[in-house]
């Protein structure tokens, strides 16, 4: 290490040079770097499941359908109905819109004695005024089930104006336009924007405006902490300087890997602002404790004491990150892991190269002058560190017996723990986005898609007939209330040529039927070119992960019994992705977590070459993580996609406070052989570093809470629990536990 | 000197205005003169190739009979693919609209009021497809003159889909080249390219070339084997017809 601080120092120009272009090259990255709403994106594709969805997506154009809704209390009125179609007019002649359907210009298929009539369910040239017209207008909506419940909702206050965009277009900046373009019609009647489209629109917003926010407050009060903490210019301006650093590093790193800013990793600065700059604090200490004249030969000696302590730090850190890439189920949890185990190591990089070469380079040694603040400092160490480690000594049993009744007590909240995957419940209640879902929902049955796809002759009586069977299936569901397919409209066709509302038996009047569906705007929502696959497009109206999972369930076996040679049948839509993500959270909790301890104890443990040394390490993290799952449960803050990361980012973070008091506590048992005093030694020393760590990692985190996606604000509270229980628990639980077991060793000795 | 400057400004005044009537005037006159190209035969009789091109390039060939008196009465017979032979479309002064299904043996009258439907999976609505003159359906203004075209943008005098639609016509013989189709929000939506080729005394529209530009969706409608003016009686389209 000696060797390694010495380069440090020799080559300390070419490090700060380097490290300054390459921050210059980086942040010039960060302009090429995007923002990707889009949560379909981040679907795996080695699941069959959201595989599919995001095919039948693309094919069928269901992922690019927005919906607009109108609410009012009777839609059947002359000036609402102009006004849907003045909003109808406004979508279709956007750039980048494909079709617009609403209660203006839908098509009505009417067959009578006659003949067929084709036309528009309401004359867009000619709308209805008199009180007559609109009253019949409401009865025959309400008695065709191609418009109750789609184009109008069941109780007639709300109108719905569905579009869909072309393939190939910005969709974001469609659905932004539109919103804009109807916002400014100044209809009088209450509007939601809703649909995929539409929600990334606003999480792009929300992101954009995390960002804003957040980074600047975090990095504010992280500059406070450090003031309090140091009183020094150096103390305040290196921490930031290179947690600054690994922030634009990161990104660049992202932007030019071709990586985008998602939901989740909007996150990151924040996460690296709060955890890296504790590497460069631990390397001032080390600096600031060594009282050699010549400045140099003190550096590198502080150097050679810190470094592996810094390495061990951030590794462990980085494996609580790195953990993701192997649990997690979204695309985007593991970037989210990547990019912060990066950010992690460039950190401690910067804090062992450029931080000493910047120190050499621009003389910024300290002044003697710390002896001042060391007294200030006491009043931490004696008023609350001194009597902790006081009552320790008197209770170690006591405070274990504590800490295991504490445990039982949320080890019970840990079974009510729930997991939530609904993408609404992401925003916040008052969340234009959330309550435009809840309208939809309430008003038009649900937002959640369903697919059941169907791959056969698409023009075989067989292939139909079992699409009708299987809508009528799926609306016996009380969740279900819409289902649409080429099969329906068949059937309406073959009414009208007056065989009846049913399918006919010969293929050869199918094929007719169709030549007059052909050029139809709904086709290719409803069938693929070839005619060799088509959908049932259908809504889920509950978000309940029970009512979720039943269905599914359900829906399978229907098709396991159901689908044949001639007729395969797959089913996919938010409800089979939430299902998978639902079982996906819980599995990848287990697997992350399980990887981190593990790789963490093993690390710790061959280290300190003793791998007891890293089970005890890792007794105080378990055990907060275990008062985590337990306050999860209690408080009711389910496990979602960013809360599943608490736990192994938990224990990386604070498994550095352990590692902390058990190295400083062999050091001093090794120089003295007094496993007490070694005790005392490091709750009054590491004590220090450690409650100024926890404060001021917990207050980055807590700045979350400000943040616009709850999964996030939820994310920032619960790692600053952890980091208080494990900081209390590195400080408590392990001294004690340390105690004992020195105690139970002293008597094996002196039974000897 | 007043009085000068009034009868300048008078001079120039009418001199303007009938520039302008002269324009006009030759705008109409340019497109009745088309209108009489396009719509002089009494009648037509021919077979009709729609090539449908989807937007990869994918094509998809239909043939059919057409025979067509003056210019509201026609009569569409699918010959291929196999699958649509037979089916077959009527149109009648009036909107009046039949349609002929050969798996269910009957007839159906198909009454559309909404035009702009495109036609059997076309990119030609049904509205394109009314061989009504432009001169009853538009009012035209003349946008340029070039070497060998005018260029006219035709305004809708009734409901209508379009808000306009430019239309680039052969100079020497007043055939439309280039029809330039342009939704209520002023985008353009459609083109047609026509070929004409000359049969006996009349112009014949060979092919248009239809597309969709938001679909990116083609359809060539080519017509051969044309015959006109070979005196196609009123019972040629009727109902009893269509059926057999």
């Amino acid at each position: 290490m000696n060797r390694f601080a010495e380069h440090v120092i020799k080559f300390k120009w070419l490090i700060v040079t380097a490290v300054f272009l390459l921050t210059i090259f980086f942040g010039y990255q960060i302009t090429n770097l995007h923002i990707n709403a889009d949560i379909i994106s981040s679907l795996p594709d080695d699941d069959p499941a959201a595989k599919l969805y995001k095919d039948i997506g693309k094919e069928f154009g269901g992922n690019d359908m927005g919906m607009i809704v109108l609410e009012t209390d009777d839609v059947f009125n002359a000036g609402v109905i102009k006004r849907i179609r003045t909003i109808t007019d406004s979508v279709r002649f956007t750039q980048g819109v494909s079709s617009v359907t609403s209660l203006t210009n839908i098509l009505d298929i009417k067959s009578s004695e006659w003949g067929i009539e084709i036309g528009k369910l309401v004359d867009e040239y000619d709308l209805p005024t008199t009180q007559q017209k609109l009253d019949s207008l409401k009865a025959y909506v309400f008695s065709k089930e191609m418009y109750k419940g789609i184009i109008v909702s069941d109780d007639g206050t709300a109108a719905a104006i569905m579009f869909t965009l072309l393939p190939d277009v910005d969709n974001q900046a469609v659905a932004k336009e539109i919103k804009t373009k109807v916002e400014k019609l100044d209809i009088p009647e209450k509007l939601y924007f809703g649909g995929l489209p539409m929600m990334m629109n606003d999480i792009n917003d929300l992101i954009i405006s995390d960002i804003v926010w957040l980074v600047p407050i975090v990095f504010l009060l992280i500059a406070f902490i450090l003031l309090l903490s140091f009183k020094s210019v150096r103390g305040v301006l290196l921490p930031l300087i290179t947690a600054a650093i690994s922030v634009i590093w990161t990104l660049g790193l992202m932007a030019s890997t071709g990586y985008e800013i998602t939901i989740i990793s909007n996150v990151i600065p924040v996460v690296l602002l709060a955890i890296s700059n504790a590497y460069t604090i631990h390397v001032l200490n080390s600096i600031n404790h060594i009282t050699l004249q010549d400045r140099k030969k003190a550096l590198i000696q502080a150097m050679r004491y810190i470094t592996v302590p810094v390495i061990l730090a951030a590794v462990t850190t980085s494996i609580g990150f790195i953990s993701f890439v192997f649990g997690a189920y979204l695309i985007m949890i593991k970037e989210f892991g990547i990019f912060t185990a990066a950010g992690t190591l460039i950190a401690l990089l910067l804090s062992i190269t450029f931080v000493p070469a910047l120190i050499s380079v621009f003389s910024m040694y300290r002044k003697n002058n710390y002896g001042e603040n060391e007294d200030k400092q006491t009043i931490l160490t004696h008023k609350i560190l001194l009597p902790l480690s006081e009552t320790l000594f008197k209770h170690p049993k006591y405070t274990l017996s504590g800490w295991i009744v504490l445990l039982v007590a949320f080890i019970i909240g840990i079974f009510q723990i729930e997991t939530s995957v609904n993408m609404a419940d992401y925003f916040k209640k008052d969340n234009p986005t959330r309550v435009a879902e809840d309208v939809m929902q309430k008003k038009f049955g649900g937002s959640l898609p369903i697919f059941v796809v169907f791959k056969g002759d698409l023009q075989s009586p067989g292939v139909l007939q079992m699409m009708i069977k299987t809508q009528d299936f799926l609306k016996e569901d009380p969740d279900v209330s819409v289902a649409q397919s080429v099969a329906d409209l068949i059937e309406q066709m073959n009414d009208a040529m007056g065989e009846g509302k049913k399918i006919p038996d010969s293929k050869a009047k199918i094929e007719q039927l169709w030549f007059l569906l052909e050029g139809q705007e709904v086709m290719p929502q409803l069938v693929n070119d070839d005619l060799t696959k088509g959908v049932i497009q259908s809504k889920f109206a509950s978000v309940d992960t029970k009512d979720i999972e039943a269905f599914t369930k359900k829906m399978n076996r229907y098709i396991e019994e159901n689908q044949n040679d001639f007729c395969e049948i797959e089913l996919t839509g938010m409800p089979s992705v939430y299902t998978k993500l639902n079982s996906s959270l819980i599995k990848s909790q287990y697997n992350s977590l399980l990887i981190a301890i593990v790789l963490v104890i093993l690390i710790v443990g061959s280290i300190l070459k003793s791998i007891s040394k890293g089970i005890y390490s890792a007794i105080p993290i378990i055990a907060t993580i275990v008062v985590l799952f337990g306050f999860m449960g209690i408080a009711g803050i389910p496990l979602d996609i960013a809360t599943v990361l608490v736990a192994s980012i938990a224990l990386g973070i604070g498994i550095d406070y352990s590692i902390h008091v058990i190295t400083g506590f062999n050091h001093y048992l090794k120089e003295n052989g007094d496993g007490e005093k070694a005790i005392e030694y490091v709750i009054l020393s590491s004590g220090k570093a450690i409650v100024i760590n926890v404060i001021s990692v917990s207050a980055g985190f807590l700045v979350l809470l400000l943040s616009q996606i709850v999964p996030l604000q939820n994310f920032g509270l619960l790692i600053a629990i952890s980091m208080i229980g494990s900081g209390f628990g590195a400080l408590t639980l392990l001294p004690a536990i340390l105690i004992l077991v020195n105690r139970k060793h002293k008597i094996k000795a002196n039974n000897h | 000197m007043k009085t000068n400057f009034k009868t300048m400004v008078l001079t120039i005044l009418i001199g303007c205005g009938s520039i302008f009537s002269a324009n006009a005037q030759d705008a109409v006159t340019i497109l009745k003169k088309m209108d009489d190209v396009m719509y002089a035969p009494k009648d037509m009789t021919g077979e009709n190739t729609i090539i449908l091109i989807d937007k990869s390039g994918n094509e998809e060939v239909r043939k059919a009979i057409i025979k067509q008196k003056g210019t509201d009465k026609r009569i569409f017979r699918f010959t291929s693919p196999a699958s649509q032979a037979g089916i077959a479309v009527l149109s009648l002064p009036n909107d009046v609209m039949f349609m002929y299904l050969p798996a269910f043996g009957r007839e159906r009258r198909i009454a559309s009021s909404a035009k702009n439907q495109n036609f059997a999976g076309t990119d030609f609505s049904y509205d394109d497809m009314e061989s009504v003159p432009f001169s009853d359906k538009y009012t035209p203004k003349l946008l340029k003159t070039e070497d060998d075209v005018f260029v006219l943008e035709l305004t809708p005098k009734g409901r209508s889909d379009y808000s306009k639609v430019v239309v680039t016509i052969d100079k020497e013989h007043y055939y439309p080249m280039l029809m330039e189709y342009y939704d209520r929000g002023g985008n353009k939506v459609k083109e047609a390219k026509y070929t004409f080729k000359k049969i006996g005394n009349y112009w014949n529209a060979a092919e248009i070339e239809m597309t969709d530009l938001k679909k990116n969706h083609k359809t060539k409608m080519q017509m051969s084997d044309v015959k006109y003016d070979t005196g196609l009686s009123d019972d040629e389209f009727t109902v009893r017809k269509l059926v057999q």
